[in-house]
């Protein structure tokens, strides 16, 4: 985190502008942490699907990086929602020695298998072994609150309460600076990167701003638009923190709980789209389809990963109509 | 005209290699002789030569570069496959001086092993 580091150390300290900055860009690292997290399931349930040549210290060196991974969610969470960091690293604690256990298991659990179509050859101790991991990771058979999945839901629910709290200073901050206010439409507008070493001094209007995730999020409202319709109309003045390529949309709202944060560089590896709304919000208007979608005790969650560019602008322009079209 | 099947060893001190990768390259007529043990594996070696051998990196006894010096003393035409756990390229480029054929990292598909046994085997007949 040198970058964020230097930020905190250029940008200027009489507003919360530039810690509002540096949350944001601390978010998008924790949002890669957990890309790297589902990666991991993902690559698990791949080589279980038979095709694949691996051994103990595959699956071993899987489960291994998922409890190195996940001790990184945890940190930035912390970071992050500091009030958390206890109950966090308690539950983190947890997950370790069940990692361990899992490991010292040695796969002798028998039919622990995630799905009920595992060949008979899947009685290798390595399969098994992996088996029972998926089961850790995300089994819909698991008990509940168990999964890592679950911890994940609970650690990213958390970071998100305490960044959209309302009385946090860097929100407040918001609202105190009138040059943050978009001319031309109704979002606070900041620049994560300049805004966080100077202010503005004149507003700045959202067609001027250099982001290509927010112009095509915007591509299909038309000049008058800008506030939410219909079900989002509750969702009160937006804030739109931009750079070239990435986007993270958030509301003021107290009472409405929407996140929209995705990176659009056409690097297809590592662009996303993630999306976090109250349990109130119907994602299933809003989204185009092709979305991951988790729901959970504290809301719902969904991303799109590994999509080429055409996909994340065309998503964040459904996306936008949906909310302000 | 048929080709003559190849003899192919494999060894790998983790059961499940050998005993999932010799029925899959069984499958194309190949005649194949797993081993978990590096020791065994060059006592029948040294009884009867194999075309090919493909040989895990990091085994407790003996490891795969061992092996590979071992089997290339005995017979220059056999091509030794490394299976590496680690794929780095200093153990890659450690095997190839030595005279490998190729490498693979795990996990892989058996059909990606056989890329390579097909191109060790054209080498064999050219």
């Amino acid at each position: 985190m040198q970058l964020l580091e230097k930020l905190k150390k250029l940008g200027h300290k009489n507003t919360g502008i530039r810690d509002f900055c540096i949350q944001t860009i601390r978010f998008k690292k924790f949002l890669e942490n957990a890309r790297s997290l589902l990666d991991l399931f993902e690559d698990g349930r791949e080589k279980f699907t038979g095709e694949y040549i691996f051994d103990r210290h595959y699956v071993v060196s899987l489960i291994d990086s998922v409890v190195e991974q996940l001790g990184m969610m945890v940190y930035d969470a912390s970071v992050l929602a500091p009030d958390r960091g206890e109950e966090l690293y308690a539950a983190y604690d947890r997950h370790k020695l069940a990692a361990a256990n899992l490991i010292e298991s040695n796969g002798s659990r028998p039919n622990a298998g995630p799905s009920e179509s595992l060949a008979a050859d899947r009685d290798d101790p390595e399969y098994q072994l992996l088996s029972d991991a998926l089961m850790w990771f995300n089994g819909k058979n698991a008990a509940a609150h168990t999964t890592v999945m679950e911890l994940m839901k609970k650690i990213f629910f958390f970071v998100i309460q305490s960044l959209e709290s309302p009385g946090s200073p860097e929100r407040q901050a918001l609202s105190e600076k009138s040059t943050v206010l978009a001319a031309d439409k109704d979002f606070y507008l900041i620049d994560l990167w300049k805004d966080a070493l100077a202010l503005p001094e004149t507003q700045r209007s959202v067609s001027d701003f250099n982001s290509v995730p927010l112009r095509h999020l915007l591509m299909d409202v038309d000049e008058t638009g800008g506030k939410a319709k219909g079900h989002f109309q509750k969702s009160g003045a937006w804030v739109a923190a931009a750079s070239e390529y990435q986007l993270s949309l958030n509301t003021l709202n107290p009472d409405f709980q929407f996140r929209l944060e995705t990176l659009a560089s056409g690097y297809e590896p590592s662009d996303f789209i993630f999306i976090f709304a109250d349990s109130s919000t119907n994602l299933d208007t809003l989204l185009p389809k092709g979305f991951h979608v988790e729901n959970s005790d504290y809301g719902r969650f969904a991303w799109n990963l590994d999509v080429s560019a055409k996909t994340i602008e065309d998503s964040l322009m459904i996306i936008g109509r949906n909310l302000f079209g | 005209m048929n080709e003559q099947p190849l003899k192919i060893m494999v060894i790998d001190d983790e059961n499940i290699v050998g005993k999932r990768l010799k029925p899959a390259l069984e499958k194309t007529g190949d005649i194949v002789e797993a081993f978990e043990e590096g020791e065994t594996a060059l006592a029948r070696f040294a009884q009867e030569p194999f075309d090919i051998v493909v040989t895990d990196i990091r085994m407790e006894k003996i490891d795969g570069i061992e092996i590979l010096e071992r089997i290339l003393a005995k017979s220059q035409r056999t091509k030794v496959i490394i299976i590496t756990g680690y794929a780095t390229v200093e153990i890659a480029r450690e095997a190839l001086s030595k005279g490998a054929f190729d490498f693979i990292a795990k996990p892989f598909k058996p059909s990606d092993l056989r890329q390579i046994i097909e191109r060790a085997s054209k080498e064999l007949r050219s």
